[in-house]
């Protein structure tokens, strides 16, 4: 039988009191502490800059930060750096909740949605040549691509460009060197494929493919560079039909498909560990971001290479994305010019950014006999006129995930390419006309 | 008794209860009922639109939406596929552990448990390397002998390798349960059973079982509930992928509100998540009590 319980008595009593209201003080302590961090507008503390940098990229923007603030006479800049994988779900919901960060972030093809929202600033006051920073020196593309109705909402920071990473121990050993012995990467579809043919191999004789000529990295960014050399569109011109399943983009997955089922160059797909393979010395030719090139660097033991993509298709293009820094909207006074300073800053040091693995967007800077010192950089920047940024819709998250997996399934082989780009195209339609009846209930003069 | 004394115990245990109860309810209970009124609401976070009330829309758009479908069959294949499996190797762990001396159990015991002790994170990328198909530590190993799994590149085979994952990584929980559990049965019962001749074999299934129904019970139930909450290792193997034969429903209710801010509508879904665990926990508690009351 149980003892009967005691009457705690009142020291008890108080003891309980104490024990049970502690916590509850502590919370709200903690909530009056913390709940208000950066609520509203605040006009004291730092300047709060927020970016996805947590790769090596990250301390070199640390740096930057850090000789930004020797030299600064106005409030502190303080840098948050969190995972993109979860970065812009915390930037939407603090710039809705009112507690977007002074200066921001954000890759251009996210901008579209950015832009739509109240708490990005329009720039045309600042970005201009008497502020410092001269729309000249910016690729008109590059240029186009942070504006909305005329107004530029960002500075684009640098721009990441896919290129053509490439081994150059397996060229020398296959004997694809040119006339001096030098590797000569394929610059055309031909050149290409008789290139990865003779790259793939069976190296110990066990009869299966141990060294491939060509591996899909990142299927979205590899197979939209290609639809963007087969003269693919993703959108009509008032963007209210999907174009995705259009013949070009349809012949240009064909191909894609074909590198692993039908020349059998590739190997199956596998997403991004397949670099791995590229650094392990088994991969030929690998389509990659110039950020990658971080992670190559620090390798001793591979002789790699970068190159233009080749043109599989019938015109130069490749994918690209930029960084864009962009402001708070209600931003005032000394805090307003201490942030702008910042994005001055930086994106004149973007040099010193592209050295990490970028290539900075201004014209200027490129033209440095440092930039052109830049092996890899300096190749895969002969892209810039032919680069294409991500769909500039506002639903850009909904087309990727559409378009990854009709990728998939086209690389696969489960779906035939029209077939999943026919499907992703109705499915794109339907989220077409979602945005659209919502937009017609936007009240007026917030209709985007 | 004395009223005051009577007032002050009546007082002092509602005191300890409050803590919790004031938890409870700003981060559990408030949460829920906005969630449950968010449902009705067309809200999205981007649009310019103002949020509007459309009472059971998002619900009649879950239902319409091939995509939820799918994603919850993921979730069904996977509670099948996990659930059953973590359960059994983690009773026949308990047992084979119960049976060593205790010096040598507190080691297994926390061999066990250290698995689960590693972030979902860590493990998932951990595990994703083990599965790459060129270059993979398993397929590494599996080609000594000329074999080659597309572990996680085959849509047919994606979940099953989650499912191995998720074996490995949570089985040291229902297995130190088990152990308590078994722990808690008298002694002289087995004696008494080997006595009267029983086997094994006989004392497992006819005292070990029956004895160990109300830790099965709570083992089942956190197993299953785990188990259609499962995001971590999908969302860090897999990404959902191929062809969204991984994606479960939580990720599918993660992308829809905080990737795509369509937050009604994820609202909407997590509830109908939250009524599909409810309805296979009572049907799980009724399953095992009336067993037992038939068996009584």
């Amino acid at each position: 039988m149980n003892p009967r319980p005691q009457p705690l008595g009142r020291a008890g009593a108080k003891a309980a009191c104490t024990i049970a209201c502690g916590p509850i003080i502590l919370v709200c302590v903690l909530g009056f502490l913390f709940g208000g961090c950066g609520v509203g507008t605040s006009d004291r503390g730092p300047i709060r800059f927020w970016n996805g940098f947590t790769g090596p990229d990250g301390r070199t923007m640390l740096r930057l930060v850090k000789r930004f603030n020797c030299s600064n006479t106005g409030p502190r800049v303080l840098m948050q750096r969190m995972d993109w994988g979860t970065y812009y779900n915390k930037l939407m919901v603090a710039g809705i909740g009112g507690r977007a960060p002074d200066v921001f972030v954000v890759h251009v093809d996210v901008l579209q949605r950015f832009m739509r929202t109240s708490f990005v600033r329009p720039m045309d006051d600042l970005f201009t040549k008497a502020n410092g920073l001269d729309p000249a020196d910016f690729d008109p593309n590059v240029r186009r691509a942070v504006t909305r109705h005329g107004r530029p909402y960002g500075v684009p920071l640098d721009v990441h460009i896919l290129g053509m990473y490439y081994n150059v121990r397996l060229f020398r050993d296959a004997g694809i060197v040119d006339a001096a012995g030098r590797p000569r990467p394929p610059t055309n579809r031909e050149e290409f494929l008789a290139a990865a043919r003779r790259l793939t191999r069976d190296t110990d004789g066990d009869g299966r493919i141990d060294q491939w000529g060509f591996v899909f990295t990142w299927f979205r960014t590899n197979v939209y560079a290609v639809m963007a050399q087969f003269g693919g569109k993703f959108f009509s011109a008032d963007g209210r039909r999907c174009l995705i399943a259009g013949p070009q983009n349809v012949a240009a997955l064909q191909f894609c498909a074909d590198l692993i089922h039908k020349y059998r160059v590739a190997p199956s797909p596998q997403n991004f560990d397949s670099w791995i393979g590229f650094r392990q010395g088994r991969v030929g030719m690998a389509f990659e971001g110039v950020y990658m090139l971080g992670s190559l660097e620090k390798q001793t033991d591979l002789d790699y290479a970068g190159a233009p993509l080749p043109v599989l298709g019938g015109e130069p293009a490749s994918w690209a994305g930029s960084h864009v820094l962009c402001l708070r909207a209600d931003l005032r006074g000394e805090r307003l010019k201490t942030a702008w300073r910042l994005v001055r800053f930086l994106s004149d040091n973007s040099l010193d950014w592209a050295a990490g693995g970028q290539i900075p967007v201004r014209r200027s800077l490129r033209n440095t006999a440092r930039f052109r010192s830049m092996r890899v950089q300096a190749q895969f920047a002969r892209q810039l006129p032919n680069i294409r940024y991500g769909p500039a819709v506002p639903f850009i998250f909904e087309f990727y995930s559409e378009f990854d997996t009709a990728v998939d399934k086209a690389l696969r082989g489960t779906a035939s390419p029209a077939q999943a780009l026919r499907e992703a195209a109705e499915r794109i339609d339907r989220i077409i006309e979602r945005e659209q009846a919502l937009a017609e209930q936007a009240p007026a003069g917030r209709s985007q | 008794m004395g009223e005051s004394t009577h007032f002050h115990r009546r007082a002092s245990g509602y005191l300890f209860l409050l803590p919790y109860v004031v938890l409870f309810v700003l981060f559990l209970a408030l949460p829920l009922a906005y969630g449950l009124g968010l449902s009705l609401f067309r809200w999205e976070l981007v649009s310019p639109a103002p949020a509007r009330f459309i009472g059971a829309g998002n619900y009649r758009e879950a239902l319409g939406d091939p995509y939820f479908w799918k994603a919850l069959w993921a979730t069904f294949r996977f509670v099948l596929l996990q659930v059953p499996i973590t359960i059994v190797f983690a009773l026949f762990t308990a047992v084979a552990l119960d049976a060593v001396s205790a010096r040598r159990q507190a080691f297994y015991r926390a061999a066990c448990f250290l698995p689960g002790m590693i972030s979902i994170s860590v493990a998932g990328i951990v595990w994703r390397w083990f599965f790459n198909n060129e270059f993979g530590l398993f397929n590494a190993w599996l080609g000594a002998v000329g074999v080659k799994v597309p572990w996680i590149s085959d849509p047919r085979l994606a979940m099953k390798s989650l499912a191995m994952m998720t074996l490995w990584w949570s089985f040291g929980g229902p297995t130190v349960i088990f152990l308590a559990g078994l722990k808690e049965i008298p002694r002289q019962l087995h004696d008494a059973a080997a006595i009267d001749g029983a086997g094994p074999v006989q004392r497992f299934r006819y005292i070990t079982l029956p004895l160990l129904r109300p830790v099965f019970l709570f083992v089942v139930v956190m197993s299953t509930i785990g188990g259609f909450q499962m995001f971590g290792q999908a969302f860090m193997i897999t990404r959902g992928g191929p062809e969204f034969s991984t994606r479960v429903l939580v990720q599918y209710i993660y992308e829809t509100a905080f990737t795509h801010y369509r937050m009604g509508y994820g609202a909407a879904m997590s509830w109908m998540l939250f009524v599909v665990i409810a309805v296979f926990s009572l049907v799980q508690f009724r399953l095992i009590r009336e067993r037992r009351r038939h068996e009584i």
